[in-house]
């Protein structure tokens, strides 16, 4: 008996019940965000919680963060492309879509942030060379511009450009130039995650903030923890599209440099708190510190949130074998790194704004301590930021040649 | 997991025609940056040139100019009346709860009552024009941290770096009534729009309309900023510190002073004489 067979593809739903269900989880998270970025446009920030004397809060905190998370971006490529180990490959095009997702988070954050959106341009055309923030800025154009010069190649894989030929011929082109981009994408990286860390470091009245360890600890808590990210990220993408992604031994390799990475951020975190903050402190210093430990629970955050849940919690399940090569605890891991460094941000944000100034000759007058907690909308917004990255995320994986690419 | 040991060498696979292509792309940025983000061909340049117009300086304080101004301020007269503060605020049309020029009242170590008063300190190294990224803060040739309204992004960084707490943020539009005006002055300058930092400027307004019609700033009182001309016991003398006839040199010659945080480097153009109890 013969049948015809159709030259047709055997029907089946383009989504996963799974993927459904992630897909309306998303666009409840971006509801929620439209909705509060647009009363912070209507009102301004007066309705979120901040203060002239906390003029910072969970925005920079979410800022900083996303920064820091996509590290594994300049991480990964500097391992694969400078150092050589190609075994890393197929996670190179996964880690450039953590990055962009990263720094395109960090800059939709901003123009919530601050006061004036309509002026984000300002610091591209009216340069203060000797503002680290301005440096900061330019960095990060910089390098999400090398993010989009190393993803385009991919980009110029999908079947929308097959009516492009000289656009797709263009990608290849740039393809060639990715070691050098991972040069310089190493370059600026280094440059403007340490810069992070000396947006606080230089600020001379404020004593918490006000030391040369700033940087280090900001830039060593990216690299330990960025390529972390992009490991969970693989993994959680598998289980919502129900496919594999990247080759679980190469993670497991990742998963175990982000664990060693995480223990020298934790030794030189243990020598930046005696060697700069103990035997280094400063009256000033020594004061700001009891203030915190007395009037916030800045003490308990630091070592239960930045050293345990940050440090020693993730670098147990990347670098215990039974662990390290099963799934869910790795995402763990990876899920708890990334809090570490989201409470390391905040605690040095606004910890070190709740110490008041002091800048009367006299004896008792003393400005108050500091107050702040997140105010609805600002959670709101927190989430919208969330959203985007979880679904630039989902769409690249779903719709880009991110895995099982032939390298040349 | 078996461990592989051998190394994969990467190929990079340049032609010369790639390498020119790569150079003259390079060149080409470099030309094209700076004459589309300042130069003629930039959306913006036209806009840049107008901002700048007024901004003569953009380093380190009174360099250059012919004048510095500063202030003197004799916490051994003050008195804590606040009249400064309330003239400032209608003067310069402030927010009432957040004054640029505040008064504190303060003990001595000996326990003795003292008051301070505080303006923006107009700094010569000043922490919140050297972290602002866009220089919206800036010092004019005669030594003043003036803001531009209209180039201020709202980061809050300068905020965040003064260290005496000299600078407010619009939190919102204001639609609030001046609760000092008119008792004690009349608004001189606009209120400032929802989203920037605001400061203390000397009346600025003041000084430049005044030099104009050839007054002299601290001698005569419309040229004089608004919390000294109202100072009931003569406690702030304003003037040229460049100048050593001027008052304010010579109030500052001829006492002992200090100013505040002179530890962190400042250089603060305010300079205060402790009160005779000491400090």
């Amino acid at each position: 008996m013969t049948t015809t067979t159709l030259p047709r593809k055997s029907f089946q739903l383009p989504f996963s019940p799974v993927f459904l269900v992630w897909l309306g989880f998303l666009a409840v998270l971006l509801l929620i965000g439209v909705y509060s970025a647009i009363q912070v446009f209507i009102h301004g920030l007066v309705i979120t919680n901040l203060t002239d004397s906390v003029p910072w809060g969970l925005w920079i905190t979410v800022d900083l963060s996303s920064i820091a998370l996509g590290a594994g971006a300049f991480t990964l490529s500097a391992i694969v492309y400078i150092f050589g180990i190609k075994r890393l490959q197929p996670i190179i095009r996964l880690a450039v879509l953590v990055g962009f997702a990263g720094y395109t988070s960090a800059m939709l954050m901003l123009l919530v942030d601050i006061g004036r959106p309509d002026r984000f341009w300002h610091p591209w055309v009216f340069w203060n060379v000797h503002s680290v923030l301005w440096e900061v800025t330019m960095c990060i154009t910089v390098y999400l511009m090398i993010l989009v010069t190393e993803f385009a190649p991919v980009i110029v894989e999908t079947k929308l450009f097959d009516r492009w030929p000289a656009l797709r011929k263009f990608g290849h082109f740039l393809h060639k130039l990715t070691p050098f981009l991972a040069v310089l994408g190493l370059v600026i990286s280094l440059l403007h995650q340490s810069s992070l860390g000396a947006t606080y470091g230089i600020v001379k009245s404020r004593p918490i903030w006000f030391k040369p360890s700033m940087p280090i600890m900001f830039v060593l808590s990216a690299i330990a923890a960025g390529p972390a990210v992009t490991v969970s990220v693989a993994y959680v993408m598998e289980w919502i599209m129900r496919k594999r992604t990247v080759p679980h031994d190469v993670l497991q390799l990742i998963a175990r440099f982000s664990g060693v990475g995480l223990l020298a951020y934790g030794y030189i975190k243990f020598w930046d708190m005696a060697a700069v903050t103990y035997y280094g402190r400063t009256p000033g210093v020594s004061s700001a510190f009891a203030l915190l430990q007395q009037q916030t629970p800045y003490s308990f955050s630091f070592w239960v949130g930045e050293v345990l849940l940050g440090i020693l919690v993730p670098a147990v399940l990347f670098l215990v074998p039974r662990f390290n090569r099963n799934p869910a605890a790795a995402v763990l891991g990876g899920l708890s790194a990334m809090a570490g460094i989201i409470i390391h941000r905040w605690n040095v944000t606004v910890g070190g704004l709740f110490v008041p100034l002091s800048y009367t000759p006299g004896t008792s007058f003393q400005l108050p301590i500091g107050t702040y907690f997140p105010a609805p909308v600002e959670w709101g917004v927190g989430i919208l930021v969330i959203g985007y990255a979880l679904t630039v995320l989902t769409l690249g994986v779903r719709f880009l040649p991110l895995f099982n690419h032939q390298e040349h | 997991m078996a461990k592989k040991t051998v190394k994969k060498k990467i190929v990079v696979k340049l032609t010369r025609g790639d390498v020119v292509k790569l150079a003259v792309a390079t060149v080409g940025s470099i030309v094209a940056a700076p004459l589309l983000t300042t130069g003629p061909l930039s959306p913006f340049g036209q806009l840049k040139q107008q901002q700048l117009e007024g901004e003569t300086t953009g380093g380190h304080g009174a360099e250059t100019g012919q004048y510095h101004w500063g202030m003197a301020i004799n916490l051994d007269l003050c008195i804590g009346c606040e009249y400064c503060m309330r003239a400032c605020t209608a003067t310069n049309d402030v927010l009432a709860s957040d004054p640029w020029n505040v008064v504190i009242q303060e003990k001595n170590s000996a326990g003795h009552t003292f008051f301070l008063s505080r303006p923006c300190l107009h700094c010569q190294n000043a922490p919140c024009v050297e972290v602002c990224p866009v220089k919206a803060t800036y010092h004019r040739e005669d030594g003043l941290v003036v803001m531009d309204y209209d180039r201020c992004i709202g980061c809050r960084y300068c905020q965040v770096a003064c260290p005496y707490d000299a600078r407010q943020f619009n939190w919102e539009d204001r639609t609030d009534e001046n609760p000092y005006v008119p008792a004690w002055g009349e608004p001189e300058i606009e209120r400032r729009p929802r989203g920037v930092i605001e400061k203390c400027t000397f009346c600025k307004q003041r000084i430049d309309a005044g030099l104009a019609k050839g007054l002299v700033p601290g001698e005569d009182r419309e040229a004089t900023p608004a919390c000294v001309e109202i100072c009931p016991v003569g406690a702030r003398t304003f003037g040229n510190l460049k100048d050593p006839n001027s008052k304010v040199a010579q109030v500052i010659a001829s006492n002992p002073t200090f100013r505040l945080r002179e530890d962190l480097g400042t250089e603060a153009s305010v300079y205060y004489i402790p009160p005779k109890e000491g400090l």
